[in-house]
């Protein structure tokens, strides 16, 4: 199978999303959440603005497989949102810790990316789920 | 679409399993067979391969069922809905294998080889079933049945670029290409019988048939010979290139071409009042030509419509879970849902990658499709919406889907 692709300049959660470390603070999808994915064809994002609570829905990305529901990593706000992927959602599954950033947010509560997953604790977790 | 099942040691697999898996295909459980959803590729680059240039698809899995004795046309014509009794040897027909309550046991295309001698494709683990309805008919036990799946390899070659491939394969194509209308096909699949071969001596059966809407080919040859040939059609086409395509890619390409899968949009319920009325033996009138095994339990006054719809963006619903709601009212589900991504709305009229009127530096962002079946007839234009646990999406009834479709185009003259 082909080797997932990790980032450093991001923490993750075990629902396989990401989110900077430093400023500005963007949230997407890891490499293993895309390849599960396939190629993507649609992503439903919030409007700049909205307010989001750690584990609430914000938005969907699809797939030719499925449907998958994104949910906020952390208690934020959104003050951008990916236009590129609107045209090409291709985006992600080719660039999803770059050029394939979902949202942009200010960070509620900077503590909370302490409970984050960091590259190698979300490496291992990868690995346990595959046996 | 079939999910992943980990019980690896159970699934079937076709003699191209091994090829999958080097390429890196991405492998899922498909009616017990272990296929590859898409490859590295992805399922959107597959799709628009099809229309672009060309693709290959390991359809291994389907079932070849051969019948032999005499009578086995009228017999045949009496089991299956198509109107077979004119079928001259060297032309395929797609029809329906119904029950005493006229619903659908499977599809199949019936290849007419000698006058006591037809083959019959259905679909994936069907073989046995099939066999055994037909068995039970009456009349049946007359014929000889030999179910031939296993040492039968498939492959469809498909999309505009497939004929340039495969000619430059097959021996002696003058003569093999001379005529080969959509829906002829060339060879046996007694391959011992056959007069059809590839340049290394592999014989042949070619169908100018597929589940594409595309131009194409659908190749049977032995088992053993699977690998080999697969791997001469890709170098053939190495420039084009040919790519391998999986599952997904042949689901989004059927639909956008109005082709109904067996166990999704035909299935337990009345074969009447669909898309399909080439797999019936209607005439001008909507009156049967003969009668048929299932015919008399076909009432097209009382039974469900199964129609086509196109949505404005890619967005689905989940088929066999999502609801359809007319003027407020919840009057049927979903069959089919996927997305063509080939396709695209322009002034609220479908667009695709081969339209005629295509304009220039227009890019699709795709569409959502498929068939719903409703206890109203709703006429071409009508809106629905379309409703699961997740969404709502407003879709139109339309009569076609994908444009500029290129399976029956002629072949250049050879």
């Amino acid at each position: 199978m082909s080797q997932n692709k990790f980032s450093d300049a991001v923490k993750y959660t075990k629902e396989h999303d990401w989110v900077s470390t430093a400023a500005p603070f963007r949230i997407g999808i890891s490499d293993f959440a895309q390849e599960q994915l396939g190629d993507l064809t649609y992503a439903e994002l919030p409007a700049v603005g909205t307010t989001l609570r750690k584990g609430e829905e914000f938005g969907t990305l699809e797939s030719t497989k499925a449907v998958s529901s994104l949910y906020a990593p952390v208690d934020c706000t959104v003050v951008a949102v990916n236009s590129a992927i609107e045209n090409d959602p291709g985006l992600v599954n080719a660039d999803p810790y770059d050029d394939g950033w979902l949202i942009e947010v200010t960070l509620s509560d900077p503590v909370q990316l302490e409970a984050l997953l960091d590259v190698n604790a979300y490496e291992a977790f990868l690995a346990e789920e595959e046996h | 679409m079939a999910q992943e099942d980990k019980n690896e040691a159970e699934l079937r697999t076709t003699a191209l399993h091994g090829v999958h898996v080097a390429s890196n295909g991405t492998m899922v459980d498909f009616g017990g067979w272990e296929m590859p959803l898409w490859y590295p590729s992805g399922a959107v680059k597959e799709h628009m391969a099809v229309l672009t240039g060309a693709g290959l698809f390991d359809t291994g899995h389907m079932s070849v069922i051969m019948a032999k004795g005499n009578g086995i046309r009228a017999f045949l014509n009496f089991a299956v809905t198509k109107d077979i009794s004119a079928l001259r040897v060297g032309r395929a027909g797609y029809g329906a294998i119904l029950d005493a309550s006229g619903f659908s046991l499977d599809d199949c295309i019936v290849y007419p080889l000698e006058e006591d001698r037809f083959a019959l494709i259905v679909n994936a683990g069907m073989g046995e079933k099939v066999v055994a309805h037909m068995r039970a008919l009456p009349g049946g036990e007359d014929f000889t049945w030999t179910e031939l799946t296993a040492r039968t390899a498939k492959i469809d070659i498909q999309g505009p670029e497939s004929f340039a491939v495969l000619r430059r394969c097959v021996a002696d194509p003058a003569t093999v290409f001379a005529s080969f209308p959509y829906f002829s096909f060339q060879g046996d699949f007694d391959f011992s019988l056959s007069a059809v071969f590839f340049n290394d001596g592999t014989p042949a059966l070619l169908s100018r048939t597929g589940y594409t809407g595309e131009l194409g080919f659908e190749i049977f040859v032995p088992a053993d010979k699977a690998v080999t040939i697969w791997s001469m059609l890709l170098e053939a086409g190495k420039n084009v290139p040919v790519i391998p395509c999986g599952l997904a890619a042949r689901d989004s390409l059927r639909t956008g071409s109005v082709l109904p899968l067996s166990h999704q949009d035909i299935g337990n319920w009345p074969f009447i009042n669909h898309p399909w009325p080439f797999a019936l033996p209607l005439d001008e009138s909507g009156s049967f030509t003969k009668p048929f095994h299932g015919s008399s339990a076909l009432d097209a006054a009382r039974a469900d419509h199964t129609l086509t719809f196109v949505g404005n963006d890619p967005r689905k619903v989940a088929h066999g879970e999502g609801n359809v709601v007319y003027q407020g009212e919840e009057i049927g589900t979903v069959l089919t849902c996927v997305a063509d991504m080939s396709l695209g709305r322009l002034d609220g009229r479908v667009v695709g990658l081969n339209s005629p009127d295509k304009p220039e530096g227009w890019r699709p962002k795709g569409l959502v499709c498929g068939f719903i079946k409703v206890s109203k007839k709703l006429e071409p234009g009508t809106i629905v919406t379309l409703r699961d646990a997740r969404r709502e999406i407003p879709v139109v009834i339309s009569t076609d889907v994908r444009p500029g479709r290129t399976a029956r185009k002629a072949l250049p003259k050879q």
